[in-house]
């Protein structure tokens, strides 16, 4: 199978999948399959999606306005749906990647109080 | 939205797919093998179902949603077995229809409280035991003693004759106090109601108010009406005001036409009665002052009493009163409807459950018959709440087209019933016009009723498993083998629906009974006319007797009459008069003192013969005796059994609160008086030659056609007076009628309730059967293939069934000869004990048991185990 083991696989958080797509979406539109694909790509094969679970995330954006769906043609020469990011969801990846920011330094500082100090 | 997500929706499930076979083509890729790459992206996609689920649920309130597909496949389902749909409707619809029906009853009848402001204040004096009544004087006692009361009042009914626009009506008329609307605490609609003033004296006013009803019906709602003149009983009255729609006094059966001031009792009556303490004619009705309790007021009543007993030792001695809600005649027969009624909501109650039991055992069985259907919807992923929530809303739907049905019913019943004139002079009206209310009433018990019902096969649904249940045939309920739950349901059923059987059988044979019984006197081929002269501005005087003397000559000259006479009023016709009868020794008249009180009657000579009652001893009255010569009586057996303990009574003597002997010339049979579950009570019959009385009730027996006769008689009184309104003019038989309501309202309402349950034990035990029979097809074809005659394989399969119904018939009985003990207070000698009664219910039971399972039985008898082998 894949390149990493077992258990260094990293189970995703709630809510961060949403901020991955939006990341994911950046560069064009993507499809479906693609979308966790990269996901898992870019993440070395950290991060493993339940690819299911990609869907009703991805509703969620659509209903929120922060990415449309559109129609396109897969690799393989395919009728297949593309999302794209809208104005406002690059607005909201923004927002987002900031939040995400301060909460990752937060946990950081939290875990790990003496590095801090030594620097 | 709607259309983007419906657009983006249609495409998840391509989409899903595609996702899938992406994966598959990379996995293969990687050097999977193409089963092993499938596996693998279906295990790393997650669970299909419940991912395209949670996307539709993004866009909806997705519980709303999958309620309306749970209603939708409800429909469909019942769609798809219309025979089910429609029994099960047609059950429930019955069942909720009859509760709503009795509850109507009730709310109008009993709960509904009158409609004056504040009626939780409002209530009524009468003596602890015995007839509502009080006399004048105890009420002004009341009133001018009292500290707990804002207001207090006597009223009192009269049939008068209402001369208005060229035109006599008899109506009724209620004859009130001062008082009477401080308590009732209302504003007119026009004019000015009564006053204290209006009552201060006789003659103090003659002004009337009309009721609502009346001057809408007949003074075409003038709204000028007040001013004119209108004539009762031949005395002028000035309409002063009309009281607001939806006021009917204070009797929630009857309602009064006018009412007029009761310093004019003298006019109206004929006689004054105002000053009599002993004359105990009047309701009462009180208004409670803020804030008093009803203990705190009966406390000071209970003085007033002792001390009105104390003043006036010869009239009030053991005077006692007692506060009560005011609505059925005060509270006379508030105990006794209450009891039916509240019988009747059990027995209501009682086929609701049964219909529920009913419905529970179909749906164990349909939910055991879809049995593969839930396991196969578990094991794709839907939970167990989903399968209960979908038979849970299929209860429900069944329940509210039944809740609909019955309110279609209960409607028709209601608006029939208060539309209903019962027959009679009395001003009866049932007020059961049904309330909106209702529909919410139906509705709520449907829903209970759906939830007990929907609730029953939960069991086997939590017990499922899917696996097992795909890899057999069906759930194998154990049928035969254990007793189920479903088993007990269907005693439990059977035993409600016998007592319900039970119950129609013992009053329908005591409608039987009252029909064939002995009166003491014969309503065949007699006619009866009833008139009172006071109405026409008569008194008791000699031109009263004048009148009603010539009337008898001339009636009983016409062709074809073989006897007629007259009495003040005949038996049976609720408004048997009463006296008190002392010891001739006596000479202490204090009403603790007296014998007993008999009935009594003011008669003509050839009176007794007209009404058929036979004389056993001496002699009948005659116009020879008068004021002049000695009083005399008749009396009947009972009354003699009673003074002398010897039905040897002509020639003696006995007094009554007069004083003065009267000697006994006659003795005749015994007879009802003025009920038909009464038992012998002891009639006095006067010579109306000495007690004059203006109310006449004229009897003819004879064998011609009845139209004619009374065409005859009517032309009798017209040419004698042709202001004398006629209050009822026929048959006897057909004017008994009004006595007999009880027990044909009785019959019919548990007739009714009877069928029903009867119809529903067929069902209950006819569905069982063939589940049962249907389910062990199998192995009763077995049975058969090795050798079972029929003989064994009908006990096999249908013996416990037997046992079933047994258990439960017999129980039911029990319950319902235990029961019927109440229904005695209303129908004439109902009992169960009757062997009759006994025999019916047992026929019965055999043979719905009968009906029920010929199908099954049928069926199992034609079990052939060729067909079974050739199927498998």
């Amino acid at each position: 199978m894949s390149t990493k083991e077992q258990n260094e696989r990293i189970e995703l958080l709630q809510g961060t999948l949403d901020l991955l797509i939006l990341r994911t979406l950046v560069r064009g539109p993507v499809h479906g399959h693609d979308i966790v694909k990269q996901i898992q790509f870019n993440s070395d094969d950290v991060l493993q999606v339940e690819q299911g679970s990609l869907y009703p995330a991805l509703h969620r954006l659509i209903k929120r306005g922060w990415i449309s769906a559109e129609e396109g043609t897969s690799q393989n020469n395919r009728r297949a749906k593309f999302y794209r990011l809208t104005a406002k969801g690059r607005k909201q990846l923004t927002i987002e990647t900031s939040k995400w920011d301060k909460l990752a330094g937060a946990i950081a500082r939290i875990l790990r109080p003496s590095e801090q100090e030594s620097k | 939205m709607w259309w983007r997500r419906r657009r983006i929706l249609e495409d998840l499930d391509s989409e899903i797919r595609e996702h899938l076979e992406l994966e598959i083509l990379d996995n293969i890729d990687r050097g999977m093998s193409p089963e092993e790459a499938r596996y693998a992206a279906l295990q790393k996609f997650g669970n299909v179902t419940q991912i395209k689920e949670e996307t539709r649920a993004v866009w909806t309130f997705v519980r709303l949603e999958q309620l309306l597909h749970d209603f939708r496949l409800a429909l469909r389902s019942l769609r798809k077995s219309p025979g089910f749909a429609i029994t099960v409707v047609m059950i429930l619809a019955l069942g909720i229809a009859a509760n709503v029906i009795v509850f109507g009853v009730l709310q109008g009848v009993v709960l509904r409280t009158l409609n004056v402001p504040h009626p939780e204040q409002v209530m009524t004096l009468q003596p602890r035991s015995g007839v509502p009544f009080i006399s004048h004087p105890e009420m002004r006692d009341v009133r001018d003693g009292n500290t707990a009361f804002s207001a207090v009042a006597a009223w009192r009914p009269n049939d008068c004759g209402i001369e208005a626009n060229g035109a006599t009506r008899s109506a009724w008329v209620s004859q009130v106090s001062g008082q009477y609307f401080e308590v009732m605490g209302i504003k007119p609609l026009l004019g000015r109601l009564l006053e204290r003033a209006d009552d201060a004296h006789p003659g103090a006013s003659n002004g009337a108010v009309l009721s609502w009803t009346e001057w809408k019906n007949n003074f075409g709602a003038d709204p000028h009406v007040v001013g004119t003149t209108i004539r009762i009983n031949k005395y002028p009255y000035t309409v002063v005001g009309v009281t607001p729609e939806g006021f009917k006094g204070t009797e929630k059966v009857g309602e009064f036409a006018a009412f007029v001031p009761m310093a004019n009792q003298a006019t109206l009556d004929g006689f004054d009665w105002l000053e009599s303490r002993k004359t105990h004619a009047f309701f009462s009705i009180v208004r409670l002052k803020q804030g008093v309790s009803l203990t705190q007021a009966q406390a000071e009543l209970d003085t007033i009493a002792a001390r009105i007993a104390r003043e006036y030792p010869n009239d009030e001695d053991g005077l006692a009163l007692k506060l009560a809600r005011p609505g059925l005649l005060g509270d006379f027969f508030g105990g006794p409807i209450r009891a039916f009624l509240a019988g009747v909501m059990g027995l209501a109650g009682i086929v609701l459950l049964a219909a529920c039991a009913n419905l529970g055992g179909l749906f164990a069985a349909r939910t055991a018959d879809r049995s593969r259907e839930i396991a196969i919807r578990m094991s794709i992923g839907s939970s167990r709440w989903r399968v209960v929530r979908q038979i849970l809303v299929e209860a429900v739907v069944i329940s509210l087209f039944g809740a609909a049905a019955a309110c279609v019913l209960a409607w028709s019943a209601l608006s029939g019933l208060a539309a209903w004139e019962p027959p009679g002079s009395l001003p009866l009206r049932f007020p059961v016009t049904p309330d909106p209310s209702l529909i919410l009433f139906a509705f709520a018990i449907s829903l209970v009723a759906a939830v007990v019902f929907g609730m029953m096969p939960l069991k086997q649904i939590f017990k499922t498993d899917p696996n097992d249940v795909i890899k057999s045939r069906g759930i194998q309920f154990p049928a035969g083998r254990r007793w189920a739950f479903r088993d007990l349901l269907l005693a439990v059923q059977i035993a409600l629906c016998f007592v319900t059987v039970t119950a129609a059988f013992v009053s329908l044979r005591g409608l039987q009974k009252s029909f064939s019984m002995d009166l003491g006197f014969n309503p065949q081929n007699a006619i009866r006319t009833e008139f009172d002269l006071g109405k026409a501005g008569y008194a008791r005087d000699a031109a009263t007797d004048q009148l009603q003397r010539q009337l008898l000559e001339r009636v009983s000259q016409f062709p074809g009459v073989e006897a007629a006479g007259y009495s003040h009023t005949t038996p049976l016709d609720l408004s048997g008069s009463r006296v008190s009868i002392f010891a001739q020794e006596t000479t202490d008249f204090r009403p603790s003192q007296k014998a007993f009180e008999s009935f009594y009657y003011r008669v003509s000579p050839g009176y007794l013969a007209a009404a058929g009652m036979p004389l056993i001893a001496g002699r009948d009255v005659s116009f020879a005796d008068t004021t002049e010569t000695p009083k005399v009586a008749i009396v009947n057996e009972e009354f003699a059994r009673r003074l002398f303990r010897s039905e040897r009574a002509v020639g003696r003597y006995f007094k009554t609160g007069a004083g003065l002997p009267i000697q006994i010339v006659g003795v005749m049979a015994d007879g009802k008086q003025d009920q038909l579950s009464e038992d012998p009570s002891p009639a006095l019959f006067f010579p109306i030659s000495q007690n004059g009385d203006t109310k006449t009730v004229l009897v003819i027996r004879t064998h011609r056609d009845t139209t004619e006769i009374v065409g005859a008689i009517r032309g009798a009184i017209r040419d004698l007076d042709p202001g004398v309104p006629i209050t009822a003019s026929g048959p006897w038989q057909s004017q008994l009628a009004m006595v007999l309501l009880p027990s044909q309202v009785a019959a019919a309402a548990l007739g009714v309730f009877g069928a029903f349950g009867l119809l529903l034990s067929i069902a209950g035990t006819f569905g069982l059967a063939s589940y049962t029979v249907s389910k062990r097809l199998r192995e009763l074809s077995l049975r058969v293939a090795l050798g079972a005659g029929a003989k064994e394989i009908l006990s096999v399969a249908l013996g416990r069934m037997m046992v079933v119904l047994g258990i439960g018939s017999l129980a039911g009985i029990a319950l319902g000869v235990g029961a019927s003990r109440l229904l005695a207070i209303i129908v004439y000698d109902a009992t169960a004990q009757d062997p009759f009664v006994l025999a019916a219910v047992g026929l019965t039971t055999v043979v719905t048991g009968l009906i029920a399972v010929a199908g099954p039985v049928k069926r199992v008898l034609h079990v052939d185990p060729a067909n079974l082998l050739r199927q498998q």
